[in-house]
Order: structure tokens, then sequence, then C-alpha cells
């Protein structure tokens, strides 16, 4: 099936199973008691975007974007974190990158297969293409902003990530 | 009990980590296939070769499918128990991974309780855990 051949993600997925699939990793991931709520929030000025890519009958990529402070904080949620320990750049990619990824396996699992999923990136969000071709739940986590997207490829699907460091 | 837990993102390493601590292991980590391929062999070298691996599916270098038929491959390691540990969910793969000779099979995002049946089932939780 060629990009053009492959229906958009409108047609395969809503934003209530982004919901759904985030309702259960917020808990077991970022911590216990801890929910993305769906209800937006004010954009931040800056952003950070952590991403895995969707390879298969339909092609795409899982977005979480949020503002780099909250980013941080998610890492120091999941490293479970506790001070005077800090998290670092590598830590706060890393931490990012694996939660675009349970996502990213999760939004995969629901779409038509058989597919593989790409290692996780971050940087600035990939372009997106299609206006049907995109899936987003803007919401909030600890009050500030956070978005699930997720998008159909463009021609240059990362163009300016860089593979999450190990 | 010894476990060597296989995953590229340090924050899932550390998550494993301390769940399998919490149940008595001794554990200790690689970012890949290979360097997890690597560990087995100095492990076995020093008289450390683990009871139990969890195995990420999608790694840079060596991925955990290609880490699970090598290990199956090596008569050394043939009383190590594999366990994915992957956000891979596709009924297929979860096949793939069984007929290339994982014993068991955790998907992402997952609990405590959920990692400790999955012990219990393969019998790998310590008495005093599962008491």
């Amino acid at each position: 099936m060629t990009l053009q051949e492959a229906p958009p993600i409108t047609a395969l997925l809503d934003p209530a199973t982004v919901q759904s699939i985030a309702d259960e990793i917020w808990p077991t991931l970022v911590g216990d008691g801890e929910a993305f709520v769906p209800v937006p929030v004010a954009p931040p000025a800056e952003v950070v975007s952590a991403w895995v890519t969707i390879s298969g009958p339909w092609n795409g990529a899982v977005v979480l974007t949020c503002a780099p402070a909250t980013a941080e904080a998610l890492a120091e949620s999941v490293l479970m974190t506790r001070p005077p320990t800090v998290v670092d750049d590598e830590d706060v990619a890393d931490a990012l990158g694996e939660l675009a990824n349970v996502l990213g396996g999760n939004i995969k699992s629901v779409l038509p297969g058989p597919s593989s999923l790409g290692l996780p990136q971050i940087g600035s969000a990939p372009t997106t293409g299609r206006l049907d071709d995109v899936c987003r739940v803007n919401g909030q986590w600890r009050g500030q902003s956070l978005t699930i997207t997720v998008q159909g490829a463009t021609e240059a699907l990362h163009p300016s990530g860089t593979e999450v460091p190990q | 009990m010894r476990a060597l837990v296989i995953d590229d993102s340090r924050a899932m390493r550390r998550i494993v980590g301390s769940i399998l601590k919490s149940f008595g292991y001794e554990v200790r980590e690689a970012g890949d296939g290979q360097q997890a391929l690597d560990a087995l062999h100095a492990g076995k070298a020093e008289g450390w070769v683990p009871d139990l691996c969890c195995i990420d599916w999608n790694m840079p270098v060596m991925d955990g499918l290609q880490f699970v038929m090598a290990t199956r491959a090596n008569p050394d390691f043939r009383q190590v128990t594999l366990m994915m540990v992957t956000t891979e969910s596709e009924t297929g793969q979860i096949v793939k991974a069984l007929a290339a000779g994982a014993h068991e099979y955790l998907i992402k995002p997952f609990t405590a309780d959920a990692m400790r049946d999955k012990l219990a089932l393969l019998g790998l939780l310590p008495e005093e855990v599962s008491a």
C-alpha cells in the first residue's frame, strides 16, 4: 500500500482511543495517581517533542509535545527521582522518548498491522501533512500543556530529531 | 535470584530493575541485545549467570528478538528464562517471540503486580515474596 492509498488516521483512530491508552499508561509509567487530563490549557511558548514512527499499512508518527520544564517534571516522575537528585538532559530525553515509545506501541496495536515501530526520537516535531491524517489530543498533566498527536507521514517524517541517546 | 534487564531506555531499565530488586533480585543492566550477550558471556566467566532476562524488543544494534535467538542457540544459556517486556503487542509478534524461544511476554505499560504474576507463573518468584 502506498502513502497515497493508506487510509487517513481519522478513519482508523479517534481521540477517545488515544485518551484511553494514555489513561492506562500514565498511572503505570508516570506514577500512581498521575493522569493525562484531556482538557487543553494554553500552549507553551517553547516546546520539545518526542516521537516514534509507525510503518505498515498506515505510516506516520506518534508525537508527544510539551514545554521543556514539563518534560523535566515528567522525567523526574517516571524516574521517581527525589531531591537532591536531579535529572540531566539525557534522562529527560530518555524518559520522554520512552513515554512516546509506550504510547506509540499501544497506538500501533489498534491500527491495521502488521506494522513496525521506530526507535524514539526527540527534537522539533515532524511536520504534519494532510489535515485528515492527524488525530490530536490536547491535554494537560499537573496543569501543564501536553499534546499527543498521531500524524500521517510526510516526505520527511523525522527531519530534525535525533535518536534518544543510549 | 539474578536478572539481566535489557532495554535501550535507562528509565525503563530503572523501573524494571527496581521492581525486580523489590522481589529480592540482584539486577544487572544492558542497553541493547549485543551488550546483553556480552554481559552474559562476561557474567558466565565470573560465575554470574542470570535466572531471568527481561528483554525489550525495539533496540538499536541488536533487537530483542535477535537476542532471544542468539541466546537460545547457545547451550551455555539454555537454563536462562527469557521474558519479553515490550510495547510490541501484535499477536504475530508475540507468537514470533515465543517461537524464537522466549518463555513469557509482558506488554508495556505494566504494573509491579503484573510482573509478580508473570514471575510466579515462571516459578521465579522468591518464596519470601510469594508467601
